[in-house]
């Protein structure tokens, strides 16, 4: 405790100033401070219950296979979590996580787990700092812990188990996979918090209404969109919260949001992001998703590409000429050698052989060693025929 | 309190399983898989009968999740060989007569990361399966659900329209080493009836 005491001093002193601006009130919201340090709580209590789950969660994840390991992204992405987090900086840990779905997550033991289609979502380090702040303000509340003493059966309580865990537990999730238990006010409580760390922490406010902007883009692009969205069921509409975070970042107007930072970041991670995202399989949902992104993407290429993919999977009427206009516009944009590929895969299908044969031949110059250099050489002498 | 909660499900997840599903030995011989398709086992295998394994059948040597072999028999143009999740989150992968090799594979792929598991593709090669021309591509299959790194092979061709295909993974290490050399020979000896 000694150790935590004199660390958390020096994370103060360091941090004075930000700590300072995020003390300050906002419109419609009670005075809010950065609570101390937390105590690990006594096993024998609920709480300690709780963080023992999360302690062994917290192991599972240090040997996942779906850990990203890059060092600078993640040194990155944890000192975001780090300045946003302030005094409790030392208690948290940052868990990259190769999951593509929209989510980030912060258990009551320190674990933020951020997940790639989150990373692949954020136009910029503002709105990744709007959502990861909002989990630094339900940990901060302690949201978790008053969930799971209002939780009045085994069910509930392990809600709030998956939460924060059980990493395989996705497969029926989507876009949206926040699938979170708090109930709406701790989500309105989270969003303030959030809101005056990421202004605290120097990042433009007005950028967490655009997440949930892009996010409901996303969403009712899907033809199912009538339904009730999982997320949806448990947060505030997203109306509602788009209209609450604007009118918060518009009382604290300012701040940086470091889009060419972030979009340099990502850039090494783009290609295989995006193809987890095709393999998705939500084709309306990634069609909006890589629409927004092209139409303000340096790296336009690689998400070109991505959706001359997305368009040929698809197969609707007028989709393979779509992909057909999006693979040329990739192979033009620096996009990746499987956009000569996929030209030849179209023109193969439109009967259009010496264009098939020349985007085939080229794919094999930029790619010799690619896994299906053999199969894609057979197609050569089948056209060759 | 979880702990007798986990114990609680995984009990009474055991009981529906033995109650919906049901094993059954597939001799070593010819063995006919489908309408068309024909194989013969160098020794025997265990076939799973279970709700929710689709249009594939589902065999395994080391019981499942462990190993699984999926065969593909017939499978006709816009046949799903998956469909699963609900409202937005529903997903259906469709078979198409006109997908080249890549595409099946490509397919493939969808169906074993649905969930988020991780796949890739080592090799993909032309191959004759079943007397036809067609493909054989080998990959590595990592799973969400527990981070086991599995190896897999595949075999598959397109005749009259139909998909037939052979899907076999396993743990990298240990068992697809063990049980890889039985999947070749098993695919080697695959043949249709016209």
């Amino acid at each position: 405790m000694k150790r935590r005491r004199f660390l958390a001093a020096g994370c103060l002193c360091g941090l004075g100033a930000p700590l300072l601006a995020r003390a300050q009130a906002q419109e419609g919201a009670a005075e809010w401070h950065m609570p101390e340090r937390f105590a690990r709580p006594e096993s024998s209590s609920d709480e300690g219950g709780l963080w023992s789950l999360m302690d062994r969660e917290e192991a599972r994840l240090r040997r996942s296979p779906f850990t990203i390991r890059d060092t600078e992204l993640h040194a990155r992405v944890h000192g975001m979590v780090c300045n946003l987090a302030g005094s409790h900086c030392p208690d948290v840990r940052t868990y990259l996580m190769h999951t593509p779905y929209f989510n980030a997550s912060m258990a009551p033991n320190g674990m933020m787990q951020v997940w790639s289609g989150l990373m692949l979502r954020v136009d910029n380090e503002a709105q990744l700092a709007a959502v990861l702040g909002h989990e630094v303000g339900h940990y901060l509340a302690r949201h978790s812990l008053e969930q799971l003493r209002t939780a009045k059966s085994h069910a509930a309580a392990a809600t709030v188990f998956a939460m924060f865990g059980a990493v395989g537990a996705i497969g029926q999730v989507g876009v949206l996979a926040n699938f979170s238990g708090y109930s709406r006010d701790h989500e309105r409580e989270a969003d303030r918090i959030g809101l005056t760390l990421m202004r605290g922490a120097g990042y433009d406010p007005a950028q967490a209404s655009r997440i949930w902007e892009n996010l409901l883009l996303e969403s009712k692009a899907n033809p199912a969109a009538n339904r009730p969205s999982p997320l949806f069921a448990s947060h505030p509409a997203p109306e509602e919260r788009m209209e609450v975070l604007e009118k918060l970042a518009q009382a604290n107007p300012g701040g940086v949001t470091k889009e060419s930072e972030w979009s340099q970041a990502v850039k090494p991670f783009l290609h295989e992001w995006l193809a987890d995202e095709v393999k998705r399989g939500q084709r309306e949902e990634s069609l909006a998703l890589l629409g927004r992104k092209i139409a303000s993407s340096p790296a336009a290429g690689e998400y070109l590409y991505a959706r001359a993919e997305t368009y040929r999977l698809r197969g609707n009427e007028g989709d393979l000429d779509a992909a057909l206009a999006d693979y040329l516009a990739a192979a033009g944009n620096a996009g990746p050698a499987e956009s000569h590929r996929g030209l030849g895969t179209v023109y193969r299908a439109r009967k259009q052989m010496p264009e098939a044969k020349a985007s085939y031949q080229r794919y094999l110059e930029l790619a010799p060693a690619a896994p299906d250099a053999a199969m894609i050489k057979s197609y050569l002498e089948e056209i060759g025929t | 309190m979880m702990r007798n909660m986990k114990t609680l499900v995984a009990a009474l997840l055991v009981l529906a399983l033995s109650a919906c599903a049901n094993v059954a030995k597939m001799d070593k011989g010819d063995q006919a898989l489908g309408e068309r398709l024909m194989v013969t086992l160098d020794g025997p295998w265990n076939q799973v009968n279970a709700p929710g394994l689709g249009p594939a059948q589902t065999w395994t040597m080391e019981g499942l999740p462990v190993d699984q072999l999926r065969i593909y028999s017939g499978i006709k143009d816009g046949e799903a060989i998956f469909t699963g999740g609900a409202g937005q989150n529903a997903k259906r992968i469709d078979f198409r007569s006109t997908m080249q090799a890549d595409d099946i594979v490509g397919m493939f792929e969808s169906m074993l990361t649905r969930d988020g598991s991780t796949f890739k593709l080592d090799k993909l090669e032309p191959w004759s399966f079943a007397g036809e021309k067609g493909f054989r591509f080998e990959f590595t299959f990592t799973r969400k659900i527990d981070g086991v790194v599995n190896s897999g092979v595949g075999y598959g061709t397109v005749s009259k329209g139909e998909l037939f295909a052979l899907l076999y993974a396993a743990p990298r290490l240990g068992f697809f080493p063990r049980h890889k050399d039985k999947v070749e020979q098993m695919a080697r000896s695959a043949r249709l009836k016209a």
